[in-house]
């Protein structure tokens, strides 16, 4: 589905050139849900931009779905770090957008609003919302295409606890639902636990793989309590904490 | 509704100081050097014919000069802008020509367009178009890369996001400098259609009627207030439109 291979990507020249990911490689299966995380700007939202087709590699390959990527695909999503909602739409605007761009139907995105509690909202504008809210606009602008791959850049970045938790299960939910292949970034450890079939722990820039942790419990009703779950999330602090993770 | 509340007291408070001043004058000189409000309302209403000629013929010159303004400057604005390339050649020339006021050109204006209709509508067009410009280009230079990706990803082309991001981020700018500007505008437009004196007559623009009238105090003074009221007009206008087209902006205030 998603193959990394070797991927290296710089930013500048000559002395203002900077190294963010150096030799990385990974596989995400076929409807795998994977989570990665790594220190403070080592190179993950590069790896996203990289892997939509954003910004061009200076060296490795990448394939999504067996292709090479080329540009921006129509099947895969892309939810940026603050969810980036244009103002000047409407929430059923917003989410509309993705579809509007490939000139597809406007169909669904009301259903879609209402699964993400937004119903009754589709008409005000992304300043009249809650944190929270906006960044479940930008899910369902991300999910209005019904894309085979989804990728998160810190989805749940700044927002409280409960909201934060909230939007972690309407993403396992959609998940379940619709057996996305995905790719979610995270610099919070519980919320790589909780939502990565396996987990993909970086190093500092430049970003290449340091240890995958398996995480076969992910998924399970009550995870989040079970002392699986907390095995999982001391050991993948102790290998960030050590000093190949640092 | 009180927008329009607050606008007749500013019209009332501004009488009542013209009539102050009028009655100064004729107390301290034994003649109303300054005509009275009234007096002046009643000079207006008996030459009504050319004057409201004289009101139509200057707002149809500013109107015209104002979309000529926004086709113009936004695309252009917009257009160096948002091409990093393309802007380290074209800004230094914007920002060395934006300072010229169009009136001192104005005898190279007159060569370049004659002395009818067209120099009076370049010389609105160029200070609105320099006004236009700046704002849009200032704005497209600042857009939130947030936004920018966000549409990327969602698969735009260049076109697009010029549709769905730059050109509505750049709108309040555009609005608003454009709206500081119709001061600047009717200036120019008064001072292209003095220039000229009495080519045309009264009825060919404010400017030309209160030129042609300059002996009739309160006539004259009937012109000044039908700029005043141009420049009003204007404002509203371009305020409307913006709180209509930017709607976005006064999105969860009262
Ligand atoms: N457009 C750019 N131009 C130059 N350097 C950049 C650019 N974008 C990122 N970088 C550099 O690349 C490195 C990796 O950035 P990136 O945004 O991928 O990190 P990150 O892991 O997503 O960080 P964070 O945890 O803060 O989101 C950083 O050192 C950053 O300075
Ligand atoms: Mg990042």
């Amino acid at each position: 589905m998603i193959s990394v291979r070797d991927l290296r990507i710089e930013y500048g020249r000559g002395r203002r050139r900077t190294l963010a990911v150096d030799g990385l490689s990974l596989e995400v299966g076929d409807g795998e849900l994977v989570s990665v995380i790594g220190p403070s700007g080592c190179g993950k939202t590069s790896l996203l931009l990289a892997i939509d087709g954003l910004i061009k590699p200076s060296g490795g390959r990448i394939l999504v779905l067996g292709e090479e990527v080329k540009g921006v695909r129509k099947d895969v999503a892309f939810i940026t770090q603050d969810a980036g909602l244009l103002p000047w739409k409407t929430v059923r605007q917003n989410a509309e957008l993705a579809l509007r761009l490939h000139g597809f139907p406007r169909e669904g995105v009301r259903e879609i609003l209402r699964a993400l509690g937004l119903a009754g909202f589709e008409n005000r504008y992304p300043s009249e919302l809650s944190e929270g809210m906006r960044r479940r606009v930008g899910i369902a602008r991300a999910l209005a295409l019904r894309p085979k791959v989804f990728l998160m850049d810190e989805p749940m970045a700044n927002l409280d606890t409960l909201t934060r938790e909230r939007i972690q299960e309407i993403i396992l939910e959609l998940w379940h639902m619709y057996r996305f292949t995905g790719v979610l970034v995270t610099h919070d450890i519980e919320e790589a636990v909780f939502l990565g079939q396996r987990i993909v722990i970086l190093s500092p820039r430049p970003a290449k793989v340091v240890e995958v942790l398996d995480n076969p419990g992910m998924g399970e009703p009550g995870y989040r309590r079970s002392p699986e779950f907390y095995e999982v999330v001391i050991r993948a602090r102790e290998i960030l904490g050590s000093p190949e993770g640092r | 509704m009180r927008q329009l509340f607050h606008y007749l007291f500013a019209v009332v408070l501004i009488l009542l100081f013209w009539s102050l001043v009028s009655l100064y004058f004729e107390l301290s000189r034994g003649v109303a050097l300054i005509p009275y409000p009234w007096g002046v309302a009643a000079a207006g209403a008996e030459m009504w014919p050319e004057w409201s000629a004289a009101f139509l013929e200057s707002a149809r010159r500013f109107f015209i000069s104002l979309i000529l303004a926004f086709a113009g400057g936004v695309p252009l604005g917009l257009f160096v802008g948002s091409h990093e390339n393309i802007n380290r050649w074209f800004s230094p020339l914007i920002y060395l020509l934006y300072p010229i006021p169009p009136v001192a050109l104005l005898f190279f204006l007159y060569i370049a367009f004659g002395v009818g209709e067209a120099v009076k509508v370049v010389t609105v067009t160029l200070t609105l178009l320099f006004q236009v410009t700046v704002a849009a280009h200032g704005a497209a230079r600042n857009i939130s890369p947030s936004h920018i990706l966000a549409v990327r990803a969602a698969g735009a082309n260049s076109l697009q996001l010029h549709r769905h991001v730059i050109l509505p981020a750049v709108m309040p700018q555009v609005f608003t400098s454009a709206r500081v500007s119709v001061g600047l505008g009717i200036t120019m437009l008064y001072i292209a259609e003095t220039k000229l004196g009495i080519v045309g007559g009264p009825w060919s623009g404010l400017g030309n009627f209160i030129e042609i009238y300059r002996m009739r105090t309160d006539l004259s003074l009937a012109g000044v207030v039908g700029l005043a009221f141009l420049g009003l007009m204007f404002y509203v206008i371009l305020e409307l439109l913006e709180r209509w087209l930017c709607r976005w902006k006064y999105a969860g205030k009262s």
